[in-house]
């Protein structure tokens, strides 16, 4: 779908033409639904991430995805499971998306896109995926501190992986999150309150 | 009457599952729109007068057992939009129960009356005479009781709410335990994935099954479509019922002299608008407010474990009053799913840093008293939420944050992370104005999140510039009533499950 998005993306901000401002809020608003929505019944959490097999995301995607988890979440220095040789935080994107509408699969694929091709001069308009270790961190919070629609971009972007990386139990040790507790508790049902008195 | 025969747990409901035919044709005496806290009440109350009663819900029926404790998979199921309901600058995410009980099966338990002062503009503004403090007093009363309202004991006043009371008596601020409807609270801190245990009062385990008990019957996954009239009242509605993935099993029309609307006040007003009724005032989807929330983490020396214990321990009221500011702070537990998404500590090693100190963070969940400007409109395909936190009531926002991290760090927090799209971080009360000053009232700034939408068909006693009459008849159409937080006219800065069930409840006594 990127193809389709590319051919009038000529330039700067006219990189967005395509998009009307309305369509490009939409983007991010849909990529935040397609976040909370996609998220459900995730399968595969303790799958190793060589054996993965991606669905929806394409080969580019999926590299911007794999490179900004690299950024953002440097796990291994907190002794955390890596974020991506462990949890399969991409992999789990994917799973997000396969589940996406078209439309909202469209959109998530062009907010990707725009994303690593944000022409900066700072950067000497190279793509994020190009950029080493501390370029890359500055591109982000560049993105971060940008216009209204790249400061969306990035905090839905940044939700995407956060959101799949700790959803992941294994993950929870190392901060005391205790997760699901009911039943391991023990803790029984009351049922249906009594009938109130007339 | 038959007789009145209460299940001991759960509830007999109609699923799509369950539906063998192309097309449903049911009568009832009243069509209840919407299983939530005003569709619950409703149905209650007029099945114990022995009408023969029908609430159609959109959402899933899941049992309380089904409950999974994990709150992105309960965005899933048990939210409007699979938890994605959003405005139109998706800058704010407006969170609404949508299964069997609504909104009542996640939230926080918080319970308030409408306060004084909101009634007093609510008679002045808009010539709701009828609603006085006193003449409410005894809804609150019975549907408190009814709930099981109660001040939180200390028991139920986790770490978290501990230490923002001790840095609230430090200041001198008026803090109290907050009220909530629950029964003997597990303390799991899953409010927001449902209960599992049934121990939160929320419909699903109260009114829906009362009601059931007295007759009504309960569909869901059933999606009204339309409102229908006969010579101008209100006759019954069009309804589909679907599958998960949307698709439709069946067709269904109930045919009902008396139609209740209490989707919510984001559906609701989508509802009339579709049906093309009750809009002589044009006020149909305007008017609309929603306490846009914000949630300050502080970082405190000692763990805190936000997750763990009760949700919502205490609250702030010093700045309730319009004239101290017009707003509220909550103390708010939250799992690592929602710190991922409430601050912006930086990217990288910051925000490890920030994530690998979870256990550290205690939350201030703010409320304003926002101005009722926003709408919903529906254009033929999808709705839209235009919501945008006005000019005038940014103040009010950025005195909230203030305050909040005022709060924590009168309670000891070493940090306060501003939620905001940009990294913002408040160690010192020099710290404060700095940082939440140059804020800008500009879309993707504030991470917002709305609970509690309202207004959207706003009581009145003027039928040109109001939706519903106080006993929440709509002004335009005989037999069609509004009975869910649309009918607030306007925001009451407060958790409206309390005034939504007292409403409900009244509406339910004057119907003739």
């Amino acid at each position: 779908m990127k193809n389709n998005h590319r051919a009038p993306l000529p330039g700067y901000m006219a990189g967005l033409e395509p998009l009307s401002r309305r369509g490009f809020l939409r983007t991010t608003v849909l990529a935040s639904a397609a976040l909370t929505s996609g998220c459900a019944s995730m399968f595969g959490r303790k799958d190793a991430p060589e054996t993965l097999e991606y669905y929806s995301l394409k080969q580019d995607e999926i590299d911007v995805i794999t490179r900004l988890t690299e950024v953002m979440l440097p796990t291994e220095q907190f002794g955390l499971p890596s974020s991506t040789t462990v949890v399969p935080t991409v992999r789990n994107i994917d799973n997000m998306a396969q589940r996406m509408p078209k439309q909202t699969r469209d959109l998530l694929g062009l907010g990707i896109w725009v994303f690593n091709n944000r022409p900066m001069m700072s950067f000497k308009f190279r793509q994020f995926t190009s950029l080493n270790d501390e370029k890359a961190l500055a591109y982000v919070n560049a993105m971060q501190e940008g216009a209204f629609f790249e400061r969306g971009l990035m905090t839905t972007l940044k939700a995407l992986i956060a959101l799949n990386y700790w959803r992941d139990e294994r993950t929870w040790p190392g901060l005391e999150y205790h997760g699901p507790v009911t039943e391991t508790w023990g803790v029984r049902r009351l049922g249906n309150a009594p009938l109130p008195r007339a | 009457m038959n007789q009145v025969k209460l299940q001991p747990s759960g509830l007999q409901v109609h699923q799509a599952s369950d539906v063998t035919e192309s097309h449903l044709a049911l009568e009832a005496d009243v069509v209840v729109v919407g299983s939530g806290a005003g569709g619950a009440v409703s149905a209650y109350e007029l099945a114990r007068q022995g009408k023969r009663v029908i609430v159609l819900e959109a959402g899933p029926y899941v049992p309380s057992q089904a409950f999974t404790e994990d709150f992105t998979e309960s965005l899933h199921t048990l939210y409007q939009d699979q938890g994605g309901q959003a405005n139109s600058s998706g800058d704010l995410l407006v969170l609404q129960g949508a299964c069997v009980g609504g909104s009542t099966v996640v939230n926080g338990c918080v319970c308030f009356r409408t306060p004084d002062f909101i009634l007093e503009d609510w008679q002045r503004d808009f010539g709701l005479s009828e609603l006085t403090a006193e003449e409410l007093a005894p809804y609150f009363d019975e549907v408190e009781q009814n709930l099981s309202v109660h001040d939180n004991g200390e028991h139920e006043i986790a770490r978290h709410g501990q230490v923002i009371r001790q840095g609230a008596n430090k200041l001198g601020w008026s803090v109290k335990p907050l009220r909530r409807n629950i029964r003997q609270c597990g303390l799991t801190g899953h409010c927001l994935s449902g209960c599992k245990t049934e121990r939160k009062q929320s419909m699903l385990v109260t009114y829906l099954p009362w009601a059931q008990a007295y007759g009504a019957k309960i569909y869901a996954d059933t999606r009204v479509e339309k409102i229908l009239t006969v010579d101008g009242e209100a006759s019954g509605v069009e309804a589909v019922v679907t599958r998960q993935d949307g698709s439709v099993v069946a067709t269904m029309t109930v045919k009902a002299p008396r139609v209740v609307l209490a989707a919510g006040a984001v559906q609701t007003p989508v509802l009339l608008q579709k049906s093309g009724l009750a809009n002589r005032s044009g006020q149909v989807g305007k008017n609309f407010a929603c306490h846009p929330s914000l949630l300050v983490a502080g970082r405190y020396p000692q763990p805190i474990h936000p997750w763990r214990g009760a949700m919502l321990g205490v609250h702030v009221d010093e700045f309730m009053h319009p004239d101290k500011g017009g707003f509220v702070l909550e103390d708010g537990g939250f799992g690592l799913v929602e710190m991922t998404m409430l601050a912006e500590p930086g990217t990288g090693k910051p925000f490890m840093d920030y994530m690998a100190d979870a256990r550290y963070l205690a939350g201030l969940v703010t409320l304003i008293h926002d101005h009722n400007v926003g709408a919903i409109e529906w254009d033929g395909e999808r709705k839209a939420i235009n919501y945008q936190l006005s000019d005038a009531d940014f103040p009010s926002m950025k005195r909230a944050i203030k305050a909040a991290a005022r709060l924590h760090l009168a309670s000891g927090a070493s940090e306060v992370y501003v939620p905001a799209s940009d990294k913002r971080v408040i160690r010192s009360e020099a710290d404060i104005d700095e940082q939440v000053d140059s804020l800008e009232n500009q879309p993707q700034h504030l991470r917002m999140v709305s609970y509690h939408p309202q207004g959207t068909c706003h009581m009145g006693a003027d039928p040109d510039t109001s939706v519903v009459k106080a006993n929440g008849e709509t002004h335009d159409v005989p037999g069609l009533y509004v009975a869910d937080a649309s009918l607030l006219p306007t925001s009451i800065i407060v958790n409206p499950q309390i005034t939504v069930y007292a409403l409900a409840t009244r509406i339910a006594r004057h119907m003739s």
